[in-house]
C-alpha cells in the first residue's frame, strides 16, 4: 500500500531563512507559493486554524483534570483549575457502570465490522468475478437502496427487529449492521481494479473459487477491506440512533447513550462529562492515527458517508 | 470462466447468499414495507398482541395530516428549521475549499534536513517564549494573601490567580509551539490531521464537548467572546451614536450597490459569452456572500446605538435583611404551601440570593396560589417547569450528600442563602427527588411563564413582572442582568440556538471528507492550465476563478448533492443531546422519532414523514443534476 500521489506533500524550496533554494522545484500548485513571504502566510495560517481545531480539545482536558465543578467558572475565568484532579476519570467509573458501556460499544462495533467485512467481500467477489445471469440487474437493485435516505429505514427495521425477537438485545445491534450495500457497492469497485489475469491463471492452475477468493483476491484487496472496515467500525461505535430505540436496559447501553444518560444525571458536573466524553474519545483516534493513511485513501475513493 | 452459466450461477449464490439475505431483510424489504407502512395507521399502542384492534389502511390521509392537516404546522415548523440549519453546508464547502487550497499551497519547508531544522529552532524558541511569560506573568510576592477583587474570583488569592493565568499563557504558548514544531516536521498530514480530527470524533462526546463550551457560564466561548463585545461597548459609547448610524447605512448600500454591479457585469460577461454559467455560478455565490457580510454587519452597526439609548434598569440589589424579614413571613403567610413547602422552600432558597425583595415576593405569592388550586393549569406548568430546572440542579447535587457534612458541601457549591440552609439541610436528596421527578426540565422559555404568571398579578403590575421574571431568566441563562452588550446564551435561547449549531456543523465538517475530495481534486488539475493562465498574465485570483473553480466543479457537484442529502436528514443527534429539542432546533428526522419512538409509537405516520423527506431529496437531487450538470459542463 503506497499514499496516494494525489496528498503527498509537494515539494518546494527549503524554508530556511537566509539561504537560497538550490534548485527550483516546478510550480503545480494553484496558488503561487514559491516565494517565501507566501510560504510562510500560508504556514501562519494553517498554524492559526489548527489551533483552532485544537483548543477546544486542551480545554476539554483542563475541565476533565478539575476537581470541582463549581470551580469550572474559576477556569474559565484564569484560564487553569485551581486544583489538578486527575481521579476524575476513575469517578466516571463509580458513578456509572462506563466500562460496560465501554464494552458494549467495542463489542458491537467489532462484531458488526467483521460480519460486514465477510459478508459484503463475499458479494463483491461474486458481483465482480463470477459471470452469472442476472447479476448486474441484482446489482442494480443494491445501487438503487444506496439513493434511499437513511430515514426511511428507520421506522420499518425498528418493526422488523421487533417482530424477530431482537430487540432489547445484542443481536439487535449486531445482525442489521452486519450487511451492508454500501460496502458492497465499495469491495466491488475495488475489487474490479485487481488484474483478471491472476485468478484466470489460477483456476488454469486447478484453483477452485474459493481458493481464488481466499488466497488470491482477499490478500489483494486488503486495503479496500481495511477502509471498509474502519467506516464500519467509526459508523457503528458511535451509531446513536439504532441502540437508542432498540434497548432499554442499561447493561445493553453503547458508549453514546451511557454519555447522554451521565450528562442528564451528573449535568451539571461538567469536569465528569468532559472527563469520560475524552475517554470516549480514545478508541477512534487511536484507529485513526495507527490507520491514517488508509482512511484518506478510501475518502478519495469515494467512501464518503452520506 | 469455469462452469456452465447455471453452475456458476449457483456458485455464485453460494458466495451471494449471505449478504442478499440481510439485503432483503434489513435494506430492500424495509423499503417497501415502509411504503405499505405509510399508507395505515399502525401505531403500536393501538396495534399489539394485547389489543384485539387490526390495523387500517387509510390511504394517503397520513400524508394528508402532514401537509395540510392536523399535523401540518408541526410539519412545516420542522421542515424550516431543518432548512435553516442546512446554512451552514455552503459555508462548510467553502471552508471545505479554503482548506483545501491552503494544504495543497506549499508551506513551510520542504526538504527533509529544513523540515527538521526548522522544528528545532521552533522548539527552542517556544521554549524559550514559555519562560518569558513566565516571567513577564509570574505573580508578584507583594499579593501574597490578597484577596483578589475580580468578580467570581473574590474567594481566590490574587497571587494564586496570577500564578493560574501565567500557567495558562506557557501552556497556549506550549501548544502553539507544538503546532508550530510538528507542522514544521511533518507538513501537510499533520494539518490534515487536526483538521480531520472532528469529523472523526462527531456523534455524542463531541456534542457534550460543544455543549459544555456554550454554555453561557463557564463556556469557552464566551469567556473568550465577552471581553470582546465589552471592549467594543466601550468603543460604541465612546463615539457620537451619530456615526454609528451614518457609518451601518453607509455599509449596507455599499453592499447593495456592489451587488448589482457584480450581477450586471456578470450577466454582460454571459450574453457576451465571455465566460459560462460556470463563472456567472461562482460569481452569484461569492457575491452574496460578500454582501450578506457587508449588510449584515452594516445593520450590526445601526443596531449598536440602541444599547446605549435604551439601557435596561438593574434589579434593586439583594440584601440580606430584606430577605430575612420576606422569608420569616413566609409559614404564617402562606399556609397552602402545604406539604410540597419543601420544594418550594428549595427553590425559594435557590433564587433567594439572587433576587431583590419585590421579585421574591411576587414569587412566593405566586406559589401559594398554586397550591390553593386557583391558576390556570398552564400557570401551573410554567411554575412547575420553572422549579423543577432549578430543582434539578440540587437534586444532583444532594442525591449523593448522605453525610451532613456532604450535605453542607452541595449546599456550598450551589452557593446556597445562610439564612435558608437549614431548613435544606434536613432534607434528603431522595424526599427531593420523589417531589420533582415528574418533570426535570433544565431550561424554561420566559415569555411563555411570564404570559401565564401575568394573570395572577393586576393589570399594572404586569409589565413589571415581565421585566422581573425576565432578570432571573437572564440571571439563570448565566447572564448577568443589566445593559450592554452581552455575550449570547446560545443553545438556551431561541433566538441563536440554530446559529450556535450552524457554527458548530462547520467546524466540525469543514476539515472532514469535503477537505480530503478537494484535495484529490485540486492535484488532479494538470499543471499545464495554471503555466498557460500564467503566461496569459492572469492573477493570482483570476487563476482561482478562470481554472481551479472551473476544474474542481464536478467536485464540487458531488459533495454539493451529498451535502444536501446528509443535511435534510441530519440535526438529530445534536438536537437530542445539547438542545434537547428546545430553543426551536426540532428538525424532521427529530420528529420521525419523536412520532415513532415516543409516546404513542405512530409508525404510519412516522413513515409517511420518512417519504415526504425521501420526495423532497429526491427533488432535490433532480434540481442538482439539472443545474449543476449545466455548470460542470461549462
Amino acid at each position: 500500500m503506497t499514499k496516494p500521489a494525489s496528498i503527498q506533500p509537494v515539494a518546494g524550496a527549503p524554508f530556511t531563512p537566509g539561504r537560497k533554494p538550490k534548485k527550483a522545484a516546478p510550480d503545480t500548485s494553484p496558488i503561487e507559493a514559491s516565494s517565501k513571504l507566501s510560504r510562510t502566510l500560508v504556514f501562519v495560517g494553517l498554524v492559526l486554524l489548527g489551533m483552532t481545531f485544537v483548543v477546544p480539545f486542551v480545554w476539554q482536558v483542563l475541565i476533565a483534570l478539575t476537581e470541582n465543578p463549581s470551580e469550572v467558572d474559576t477556569l474559565t475565568r484564569t484560564g487553569m483549575p485551581p486544583a489538578i484532579e486527575p481521579g476524575n476519570f476513575a469517578k466516571v467509573f463509580q458513578r456509572v457502570d462506563f466500562a460496560k458501556y465501554f464494552f458494549n460499544s467495542l463489542f458491537i462495533a467489532s462484531w458488526a465490522t467483521i460480519l460486514q467485512v465477510i459478508t459484503c467481500s463475499m458479494a463483491a467477489y461474486a458481483f465482480s468475478r463470477i459471470q452469472w445471469p442476472g447479476r448486474d440487474k441484482v446489482f442494480l437493485l443494491y445501487l438503487g437502496t444506496l439513493m434511499v435516505p437513511g430515514v426511511v429505514l428507520m421506522v420499518p427495521n425498528f418493526a422488523i427487529v421487533l417482530g424477530l425477537g431482537m430487540f432489547n438485545d445484542y443481536t439487535g445491534l449486531i445482525i442489521p449492521a452486519a450487511f451492508s450495500a454500501y460496502g458492497t457497492f465499495l469491495l466491488r469497485q475495488f475489487m474490479l481494479t485487481i488484474p483478471s489475469s491472476l485468478d484466470e491463471a489460477a483456476s488454469i492452475d486447478g484453483a477452485g473459487h474459493w481458493r481464488i477468493f481466499s488466497q488470491i483476491i482477499l490478500p489483494l484487496a486488503r486495503p479496500g477491506l481495511i477502509v471498509l472496515a474502519i467506516f464500519a467500525f467509526l459508523f457503528n461505535y458511535n451509531s446513536f440512533f439504532w441502540p437508542l430505540i432498540l434497548t432499554k436496559d442499561d447493561n445493553l447501553r453503547t458508549l453514546p447513550l451511557g454519555l447522554l444518560q451521565f450528562d442528564s444525571t451528573y449535568g451539571p458536573e461538567t469536569n465528569l462529562i468532559m472527563a469520560a466524553s475524552l475517554m470516549a474519545m480514545l478508541p477512534p483516534i487511536i484507529l485513526f492515527i495507527v490507520l491514517q493513511k488508509y482512511l484518506v485513501k478510501g475518502i478519495q475513493l469515494g467512501a464518503v458517508k452520506g | 470462466m469455469i462452469g456452465t452459466p447455471k453452475k456458476r450461477l449457483g456458485i455464485a449464490m453460494l458466495f451471494l447468499l449471505p449478504n442478499l439475505i440481510g439485503f432483503l431483510m434489513f435494506t430492500l424489504g424495509p423499503v417497501l414495507f415502509s411504503i405499505g407502512m405509510s399508507f395505515t395507521d399502525w401505531a403500536l399502542t393501538k396495534h399489539n398482541p394485547y389489543s384485539d384492534e387490526s390495523i387500517r389502511f387509510v390511504g394517503i390521509q397520513n400524508y394528508e395530516r402532514l401537509l395540510v392537516g392536523d399535523e401540518s404546522h408541526l410539519f412545516w415548523d420542522y421542515f424550516w428549521n431543518t432548512v435553516i440549519l442546512m446554512i451552514g453546508i455552503p459555508i462548510g464547502i467553502a471552508g471545505s475549499l479554503g482548506l483545501a487550497i491552503m494544504l495543497h499551497a506549499k508551506a513551510g519547508p520542504a526538504k527533509p534536513s529544513g523540515r527538521l531544522k526548522g522544528a528545532l529552532i521552533a522548539v527552542v524558541v517556544g521554549a524559550i517564549a514559555c519562560g518569558a511569560v513566565w516571567l513577564v506573568m509570574s505573580p508578584h510576592a507583594a499579593e501574597a494573601g490578597v484577596k483578589s477583587t475580580e468578580i467570581g474570583l473574590a474567594d481566590m488569592d490574587q497571587q494564586k490567580v496570577d500564578a493560574l493565568r501565567a500557567s495558562f499563557a506557557v501552556l497556549i504558548t506550549a501548544v502553539l509551539t507544538g503546532v508550530v514544531a510538528i507542522g514544521l516536521a511533518v507538513g501537510q498530514v499533520f494539518f490534515r490531521t487536526i483538521f480531520y480530527l472532528p469529523t472523526l470524533l462527531a456523534g455524542v462526546a463531541m456534542f457534550l464537548l460543544w455543549k459544555a463550551l456554550y454554555r453561557p457560564q463557564g463556556g469557552m466561548i464566551n469567556a473568550v467572546l465577552q471581553p470582546f463585545l465589552d471592549r467594543l461597548e466601550g468603543i460604541v459609547f465612546a463615539t457620537p451614536m451619530m456615526l454609528w448610524y451614518v457609518l451601518g447605512i453607509a455599509i449596507v448600500i455599499l453592499g447593495l450597490a456592489y451587488f448589482g454591479l457584480s450581477m450586471a457585469r456578470g450577466v454582460r460577461n454571459l450574453s457576451s459569452g465571455d465566460a459560462g454559467p460556470a463563472m456567472f455560478g461562482a460569481r452569484v455565490i461569492l457575491t452574496i456572500l460578500l454582501v450578506v457580510t457587508l449588510v449584515g454587519s452594516g445593520f450590526v452597526a445601526t443596531q449598536l446605538p440602541l444599547i446605549g439609548l435604551f439601557p435596561t434598569e438593574k434589579p434593586a440589589p439583594y440584601s440580606q435583611s430584606r430577605a430575612q424579614s420576606v422569608l420569616e413571613e413566609l409559614p404564617d403567610q402562606f399556609p397552602a404551601l402545604g406539604d410540597r413547602a419543601h420544594v418550594d422552600s428549595a427553590l425559594i432558597a435557590y433564587l433567594a440570593p439572587r433576587l431583590d425583595e419585590q421579585a421574591l415576593r411576587t414569587l412566593l405569592e405566586d406559589a401559594s396560589q398554586l397550591h390553593d388550586g386557583t391558576v390556570p393549569e398552564e400557570t401551573r406548568e410554567a411554575w412547575m417547569s420553572l422549579g423543577s430546572g432549578v430543582m434539578s440542579e440540587i437534586i444532583v447535587l444532594f442525591d449523593k450528600a448522605v453525610s451532613d457534612e456532604e450535605r453542607a458541601e452541595a449546599l456550598d457549591r450551589l452557593k446556597i442563602d445562610p439564612l435558608v440552609r437549614p431548613a435544606l439541610q434536613e432534607l434528603d436528596g431522595a424526599s427531593l427527588r420523589e417531589a420533582a421527578a415528574r418533570r426535570v426540565l433544565v431550561w424554561v422559555d420566559v415569555e411563555p411563564l411570564a404570559a401565564a404568571l401575568q394573570t395572577l398579578v393586576p393589570e399594572a403590575d404586569a409589565k413589571e413582572l415581565n421585566a422581573r421574571l425576565l432578570d432571573n431568566a437572564i440571571y439563570r441563562r448565566g447572564l448577568s442582568a443589566g445593559d450592554g452588550l452581552n455575550a449570547p446564551a446560545w443553545l438556551i435561547d431561541a433566538a441563536w440556538a440554530k446559529t450556535a449549531l450552524i457554527v458548530m456543523g462547520v467546524w466540525l465538517g469543514v476539515g472532514g471528507g469535503n477537505m480530503l475530495l478537494y484535495l484529490a481534486g485540486l492535484s488532479n488539475i494538470a499543471p499545464e492550465l495554471y503555466e498557460a493562465a500564467a503566461i496569459d498574465g492572469a492573477s493570482g485570483w483570476q487563476r482561482f476563478i478562470h481554472v481551479t473553480w472551473p476544474q474542481l466543479a464536478p467536485t464540487t457537484f458531488f459533495i454539493v448533492i451529498m451535502s444536501t442529502i446528509g443535511g435534510l436528514q441530519g440535526g438529530f443527534e445534536q438536537a437530542l443531546v445539547m438542545t434537547e429539542g428546545k430553543a426551536d432546533t426540532i428538525v424532521l428526522t427529530y420528529y420521525l422519532y419523536n412520532l415513532a419512538f415516543t409516546d404513542e409509537f405512530q409508525l404510519g405516520l412516522a413513515s409517511a414523514v420518512a417519504w415526504i423527506m425521501f420526495a423532497i431529496i429526491f427533488a432535490m437531487t433532480a434540481f442538482n443534476f439539472r443545474y449543476g450538470s449545466r455548470m460542470t459542463n461549462d
